[in-house]
């Protein structure tokens, strides 16, 4: 009722700091954060207007961003994806190497190592800023998304990782919006923000055929296809770090017909576990997801991989016993423009026989 | 001091209490609540059955509770099982860090309170860990260093360096390296130190996962080969401390009665340096930076067995293990899947004892 009226107030007016916009935004954020299930991206289409929730906070179509900021790696390569890469004032954070589709557009673009001061990002004069993980949008950053809106910069959040409310981290993600479709839908409502619907279309389209083949040589391997556990973490302050239940690598895992070994840890995207839990969830597979420089390949996990496979009391683990532990990069497990490859290529290693 | 009746509430707590109250302040005041070479050996071997309980308690409790039988078999019926693989290279080898780590930085602080004859003083206060922490930090960023046996050397190097450093900067001026002095210098050099660090791992991303070890210390990396490669250091430095004992002792009196007593002031605290850096610097090296044991076990081991360092030190070598495997098994089993490092834990439980140490306020006279 109030939640069905309150998704259905759509705006035409710009943001600027009027009160009136203000106490709507508040009422609209207050309705749909007690309706529970926040809206992850926007059903624009359905009420016929000029704006598209992301994580709950309204982003308007009608004017394209000129000056765009993105933060993190699957940020700046969405940001190319979409053919935005020369509107593009300033990147931040990469985990690893963009990929090579991206390497030149990006080697002119200005880079920072991690995320600037809020100061930092207002001097490139943005206005709007694209994050590909939640932590840009927290008082320690650039602060709340509200507080740059304030200022006349608008802002999205990749939509598999929408915290519960303006300001928080990860510890608050719905884990029914980790899913490709939420990137799908992220491409396209950046799309209309951008005012590039075509391409967002076409990497919509490229996406979907790849995890299609996956997903048919899946279903034509039939009831015989066993679906590996597998692990996507590295070693860490003596024990492993894992990508546990609420990472979007759970959704790349099952795409690949596999089923993340740390599923039932829900608590956080990340988790460190000790070597003995590692034992006992004896995954059949393990990824080591090196991070984090603008340099890192895959071939930088060599020294983990090779940690884990002569680690003495790993030895009976099934992933380390037959020789499973490949290399593989942080930028990988992360939702966006990369994720339809990487499943790909997790399906190809995990179920070899199906992809002769 | 004129003292009043008590108050109602101390008047109606429970006898044994009071009297164990007593007992105690006495005892944190003076003494030592054991006296005579008899009941100060009797309670030392009882403390060491203590140790072996919490070193037992160790092997068995971790993510999987195992039997005595279980760990036996391990060694004597070995079928390469997931058990055996546990025990042998993980619980074991922690079990015994953990008591090396123990035992450097209990003997540890005992040294650096004695040395300076600082009450506050820990490992901690001559730079030892900032030193650690810098020269680790550096490795594993400007270097690439990335195995645990590459960098070890590196945070030897550090607190060595460090130690050094102060004992430099301490010694300057009239009247030589002053226990003030040496703890003004420690305190600066330090924080010289952890801003550096600071500075490199705020602007290096990839190397700030590995820090966080170096930051709040864990045994959760240990191996037998960092074991084997930190006991010389360890035993090397254990030697030189129970050297230095009678000389603590005497020390202890103030340094015109030492000398006149012909102890070599700055040969006794060089030496002492020496061995704090070789014990401190390798359990630091082995498992960052653990804080509080070296500083409140020491007082702990002079509350029991009074003001002779002969008794202070071995009774701080067992007591600190002992310690550091009860906050070890703890961080396993609170915080469950993650562990808790046991550089939190051991803050989270010397803490409260050190504050009532302190405001007994009868810690001077070291």
């Amino acid at each position: 009722m109030v939640c069905l009226t309150s998704r259905n107030t759509r705006r035409t007016t710009r943001f600027g700091a009027s009160h009136v916009t203000l106490s709507v935004l508040i009422t609209l954020a207050l309705t749909a954060s007690a309706c529970g299930v926040p809206d992850p991206s926007g059903d624009r289409e359905a009420t016929g207007t000029d704006h598209i929730l992301n994580c709950d906070i309204e982003v308007p179509v009608s004017d394209p961003p000129e000056r765009i900021f993105a933060a993190y790696q699957p940020a700046i390569e969405m940001a190319h994806a979409l053919g935005v890469g020369d509107r593009l004032v300033g990147t931040a954070y990469l985990d690893a190497e963009v990929l090579d589709e991206f390497t030149e557009a990006q080697q002119g673009r200005r880079y920072y190592e991690t995320l600037p001061s809020r100061e930092e990002l207002l001097s490139v004069e943005p206005d709007f800023v694209l994050s590909g993980f939640n932590g840009a949008f927290t008082d320690e950053n650039f602060g709340t998304r509200t507080s740059l809106r304030e200022i006349g910069i608008h802002s999205w959040i990749f939509s598999p990782l929408c915290p519960s409310e303006d300001g928080a981290g990860d510890e608050t993600i719905d884990p029914s919006t980790v899913t490709i479709e939420a990137v799908y839908e992220d491409l396209r409502d950046l799309g209309a923000v951008f005012g590039t619907e075509d391409a967002a279309e076409d990497v919509v389209a490229d996406m979907r055929r790849t995890i299609g083949e996956v997903t048919e040589a899946l279903e034509a391997g039939g009831d015989d296809v066993r679906h590996p556990s597998v692990m996507i973490g590295r070693p860490d302050s003596g024990g492993f770090r894992v990508a546990a239940g609420p990472d979007f690598s759970s959704e790349i895992l099952s795409l690949a017909g596999g089923r993340n070994a740390f599923a039932h840890l829900d608590s956080k995207r990340n988790v460190n576990i000790s070597t003995e839990e590692l034992i006992e969830r004896d995954p059949e597979h393990i990824f080591v997801d090196v991070c984090c420089d603008a340099g890192m390949t895959p071939a930088d996990a060599a020294d983990d991989v090779e940690a884990v496979l002569s680690n003495p009391a790993l030895a009976n683990v099934t992933a380390v016993a037959e020789g499973n532990v490949h290399e593989f990069t942080f930028a990988n497990r992360s939702a966006g423009v990369r994720s339809a490859t990487v499943v790909a290529g997790i399906a190809e290693t995990i179920h070899p026989e199906l992809f002769e | 001091m004129t003292t009043q009746s008590p108050s109602p509430v101390v008047a109606a707590a429970p006898p044994v209490w009071s009297r164990f109250r007593s007992w105690f302040t006495a005892a944190v005041q003076g003494q030592g609540l054991l006296s005579g070479t008899r009941s100060r050996s009797a309670g030392l071997l009882g403390t060491v059955l203590v140790l072996a309980a919490t070193m037992l308690m160790s092997l068995l409790i971790g993510h999987e509770r195992l039997t005595v039988d279980e760990v036996h078999a391990a060694y004597f019926a070995y079928t390469g099982s997931d058990t055996d693989l546990v025990v042998l290279h993980l619980r074991v080898p922690r079990t015994l860090v953990a008591l090396a780590v123990g035992v450097s930085l209990g003997a540890a602080g005992v040294l650096v309170q004695g040395v300076t004859r600082n009450p506050l003083g820990g490992p901690g206060i001559l730079g030892i860990n900032a030193g650690a922490s810098l020269a680790t930090v550096l490795a594993i960023s400007v270097l690439g260093v990335t195995a645990v046996l590459g960098y070890v050397w590196f945070a030897f190097a550090g607190a060595a360096l460090a130690a050094v450093a102060v004992y430099a900067v301490g010694s300057t001026g009239g009247g030589g390296a002053t226990p003030v002095k040496l703890a003004l210098a420690g305190a600066a050099v330090t924080a010289l130190l952890g801003s550096v660090t600071s500075a490199i791992i705020l602007r290096d991303r990839a190397s700030l996962d590995e820090y966080r070890f170096w930051v709040v210390g864990s045994l959760g990396g240990a191996d037998g080969a960092m074991l084997a490669e930190a006991s010389p250091f360890i035993a090397v430095g254990l030697v030189l401390a129970f050297a230095l004992t009678r000389s603590l002792n005497a020390l202890a009196t103030g340094d015109d009665l030492a000398r006149s007593l012909g102890v070599r002031l700055g040969r006794v605290r060089a030496l002492g340096g020496v061995a704090v850096v070789l014990l401190a610097g390798t359990a630091t090296a082995a498992a960052g930076p653990i804080g509080f044991v070296g500083l409140a076990v020491p007082h702990v081991a002079r509350a029991i067995a009074g003001p002779d360092y002969r008794w202070i030190l071995p009774w701080s070598a067992v007591l600190a293990p002992a310690l550091l495997l009860v906050a070890d098994v703890l961080g396993r089993v609170v915080a469950r899947p993650e562990e808790l490092q046991v550089g939190i834990v051991t803050a989270l439980v010397g803490a409260p004892v050190f504050i009532y140490l302190i405001r007994r306020k009868r810690l001077a006279g070291l």
